[in-house]
């Protein structure tokens, strides 16, 4: 019988799942190299990619250049803003869902389960016009609402409510608490870790949406920065380190985010198991 | 006692309106709306300057006739077709390989997920650097093993394809990896001692006891994948803008140019809410298959 600790094993284990490892993240390794790289210098082989010369030149061009402090503003007023609308409209209306008995209350239920099949990439020319009507195309408010309009994170907290102990709430009552009270002092505190979760993934969702913003948005001073960054991409230049700057600076709060809060963010793909 | 307890319901229900509110009215105008406002639109000639035009169903007669929205719809077929295989064995493979009894482990998770944090832009962007013909960095590897020839990856029908389902895979791999690595840590050490005390071989392990027990998890993550992949266009448009020619071009970007650079709403309505039935159909057997499942 083989041993399944043997070196020989354990070595071939290693070095395999290892060396995947790091030519996977290859590509990320590359484009932080590239960006410190001299604009317009020549590389003549794979490994002058990674020796030095290093340069943070780059950054500032491009910081002078291009709006994208600009944008990654943007991008960040309309995430945050999703998210922070996202778990308070879904939390209320997933505690009515959960704690309160009320006529047409399966009807909403259902109502809001529908919206789940609902993409937006099937519901953009209709979506354009109404937006454009209510006169928020080229709007912050215009980027926002469409996503917090998701009605997924009602579904998962609700689950979350109608797990917390019904003796709660009635103490609650007894003690004279309003339905709002036993909102705020009750549920949301006890669901903190699902909110939690719910707040990062729906973040990463909105900052990185694309085909919505490249529609609604029609100045270069409201580009996200998904809508911005490709602008820099070009095919047919050898001069990789400008484009690779505007990427990395476009990643890097993603991935120091993801650094982070990396188990949240793995918690909240077990629990939401949608993609965006 | 019933038409108290009607009673109570309805007094309820003024007590849930500030709760459910807030939400209704944003998912009503936003997201339900919009659905009968586009199929309103598809029944109109419109260009969005003029007034609309009632024409029918003309926009879906002419929809069956275009050979454009066939290729289209073709095109976003065979990217699901090819990428979700690839995408969901690669989630769990990385899974199987993070679950092994290895140091190191949270950094192999966060390597293979990583690329999934990054924007569709900033994927496509090193994808196109990655992939570009002359300096590119898949090239110059190449030539450095002694390939001469300089291979246009984004010239070719099949090439295009293979780079755009890599970068798909790429970027969004790790987010399966994540559902494998969760239902494999369901798995019951036991049973696993229990084959070791029978001799099994780890192949043996595998097949015979992860990966049945992987099967429902696989159906969801499939699933899942097919809906993800009919929405394709970001990575496409980005990378190849739908070419060489039309040869890569999705049903979402088609979409897309008939409504917003030719103009012709109307039609593009019709296509998307043709789209939206396919994945309504899509989701629906989902539904339909998980209860299956479950029940």
């Amino acid at each position: 019988m083989e041993n399944n600790n043997s070196p020989t094993r354990k070595v071939i284990k290693y070095s395999f799942s290892y060396l995947l490892a790091v030519l996977f993240i290859f590509p990320i390794i590359w484009m932080l190299f590239a960006s410190l790289k001299p604009s317009g210098f020549h590389v003549a082989s794979i490994i002058e990619w990674f020796l030095p010369p290093y340069s943070i030149v780059n950054y500032f061009d491009v910081i002078d250049r291009a709006p994208v402090i600009r944008w990654m503003f943007n991008s960040l007023v309309v995430a945050t803003s999703v998210t922070f609308l996202v778990i308070i409209f879904d939390s209320l209306a997933a505690f009515a869902l959960s704690v309160i008995d009320f006529k047409y209350k399966n009807v909403v239920f259902v109502l809001f389960t529908v919206g789940l099949m609902v993409p937006t990439e099937a519901n953009v020319v209709a979506l354009f016009d109404i937006v454009n009507k209510l006169g928020l195309l080229n709007t912050y408010p215009g980027l926002i609402f469409p996503r917090v309009a998701i009605p997924l994170g009602i579904i998962i907290l609700k689950e979350f409510f109608d797990a917390i102990p019904r003796d709660l709430i009635d103490s609650a009552r007894i003690d004279g608490c309003g339905l709002f009270r036993i909102y705020f002092s009750i549920f949301m505190p006890l669901s903190k870790a699902a909110i939690a979760s719910i707040g990062i993934f729906t973040f990463i969702q909105a900052w990185n949406s694309f085909l919505w913003p490249f529609i609604a948005i029609m100045t270069k001073e409201m580009f996200t920065l998904p809508v911005g960054v490709p602008t820099f991409t070009d095919a047919y230049t050898p001069d990789y380190s400008i484009p690779m700057t505007v990427n990395m600076i476009a990643s890097t709060p993603a991935i120091v985010a993801f650094l982070l809060f990396q188990k949240q963010i793995i918690k909240g793909i077990k629990m939401t198991g949608i993609k965006g | 006692m019933d038409t108290y307890r009607k009673l109570v319901k309805k007094y309820n229900f003024l007590k849930a309106l500030p709760f459910i509110l807030p939400f209704t009215i944003v998912y009503l105008i936003f997201l339900i709306f919009p659905i009968f406002r586009g199929l309103w639109i598809s029944l109109h000639r419109w260009t969005m300057v003029r007034k609309m035009d009632f024409v029918g169903l003309d926009n879906y007669l002419y929809m069956i006739k275009d050979p454009a929205f066939w290729e289209s719809l073709g095109n976003t077929l065979l990217f699901v077709v090819l990428s979700t295989p690839a995408i969901v064995i690669t989630g769990l493979v990385f899974a199987l390989i993070c679950n092994q009894k290895i140091k190191g482990q949270l950094f192999l998770k966060i390597s293979f997920f990583l690329p999934y944090v990054l924007s569709v832009a900033v994927v496509s962007s090193i994808m196109v650097y990655l992939f570009q013909p002359h300096s590119g960095l898949l090239n110059s590897v190449l030539q450095n093993f002694g390939v001469d020839q300089t291979i246009y990856w984004l010239g070719q029908d099949a090439l295009a394809w293979f780079v755009i389902v890599f970068a798909t895979l790429w970027w969004t791999v790790g987010f399966n990896m994540i559902l494998y690595l969760a239902a494999l840590q369901d798995i019951p050490e036991s049973f696993y001692e229990a084959a070791k005390v029978d001799g099994a071989t780890k192949f043996q392990e595998l097949w015979h006891i992860t990966l049945p027990l992987l099967k429902p998890i696989t159906w969801v993550i499939t699933l899942l994948q097919i809906i993800f992949s009919f929405k394709i266009f970001a990575q496409v448009w980005l990378i190849t803008g739908g070419g060489p020619g039309t040869a890569t071009r999705p049903i979402v970007q088609y979409i897309y140019e008939t409504s917003f650079k030719e103009n012709s709403l109307g039609y593009g309505a019709s296509m998307a809410f043709t789209f939206f039935i396919v994945l309504v159909a899509v989701s629906v057997f989902q539904i339909y298959f998980r209860r299956r499942k479950e029940g």
